[in-house]
């Protein structure tokens, strides 16, 4: 029997929660996380079935100042697994807990991390998105040739795509706004 | 202090309360965990990515310092406008402690 397996998953940059998740359901079927490495290659080992909470934070400044970064959640009792574009990996097994314990105590801090999500991850979405795609379905749409016709389905289905993510980021990102500025 | 501190800080998260709190004394990030947990019997619970936010933002908004370095361990202090930030806000508590208690 082979100890060790690896998984092709993509996971859009707002789905980090389904990521964790992912890694969570994973270690609860025998399968601990060993890295996460090129396209989207997850890698994992075989191991005893237990329930491991999995958390990503994306902290630019905490990768630059790697050592005190990961001392700090090492001091709270975090394992520190590896970084993988931009996001950092953490789990720690629920029996060591009391509650439900997460990377982040208030939707203050949530709200932070999807700010740093937005700057990093975000903006070079958008450009695309309103740069390029949107002005290519203009463009297509104005040109009728069959390989026009089919540049314009691309264009439509990636346009389609985009607003997902964009949607799927916007609504979590207005929970934690509103409830930070409720007052 | 500029609108802007007293817009972010004023009134401020519980963790930011307690961070500012206990580095009145210097302290590294996991003391402040120790402490808040201490000084609330357990009941709260500060994350680490909450914690290594805060801290950056405070001391790149002036409210705390950084010390020195201990065993891969930053130590921050409280400046002096994070006194005034702290006191700004312990006194909307306690007003707020005050007409909580009148309104019983």
């Amino acid at each position: 029997m082979k100890n060790t397996k690896t998984e092709l998953r993509f996971f859009s940059v707002p789905e980090w929660k389904k990521e964790e998740t992912y890694l969570r359901e994973q270690h609860k079927n025998g399968w601990k996380f060993v890295k996460v490495s090129g396209f989207c290659v997850y890698h994992f080992e075989k191991c005893v079935p237990e329930d491991v909470i999995y958390q990503l934070d994306y902290n630019q400044n905490g990768i630059a100042h790697k050592e005190e970064y990961v001392k700090m959640f090492n001091d709270c009792g975090w394992e520190y697994l590896q970084d993988y574009v931009g996001y950092s990996y953490f789990r720690k097994a629920a029996s060591e807990m009391d509650g439900v314990e997460e990377i982040f105590c208030d939707d203050a801090s949530r709200l932070d991390m999807m700010k740093r999500v937005f700057k990093g991850r975000l903006i070079p979405l958008l450009a695309i998105f309103f740069l390029i795609i949107i002005p290519q379905m203009i463009q297509q749409s104005l040109i009728d040739t069959p390989f026009s016709r089919g540049l314009m389905i691309l264009f439509c289905i990636m346009f389609v795509v985009y607003l997902g993510m964009f949607i799927s980021f916007a609504i979590p990102y207005w929970k934690y706004y509103k409830s930070v500025h409720k007052e | 202090m500029d609108n802007h501190i007293k817009k972010v800080y004023v009134p401020m998260t519980e963790t930011g309360f307690y961070i500012l709190l206990c580095l009145r004394e210097e302290s590294h990030g996991y003391g402040i965990v120790k402490k808040t947990e201490l000084l609330t019997n357990g009941e709260i619970k500060i994350s680490p990515g909450t914690l290594y936010g805060s801290l950056s933002k405070m001391e790149k908004d002036g409210l705390i310092k950084y010390i020195k370095e201990e065993d891969k361990r930053k130590i921050y202090c409280i400046t002096e406008l994070g006194t005034e930030v702290l006191e700004l806000e312990m006194k909307r508590i306690e007003r707020l402690y005050k007409n909580m208690v009148e309104a019983k």
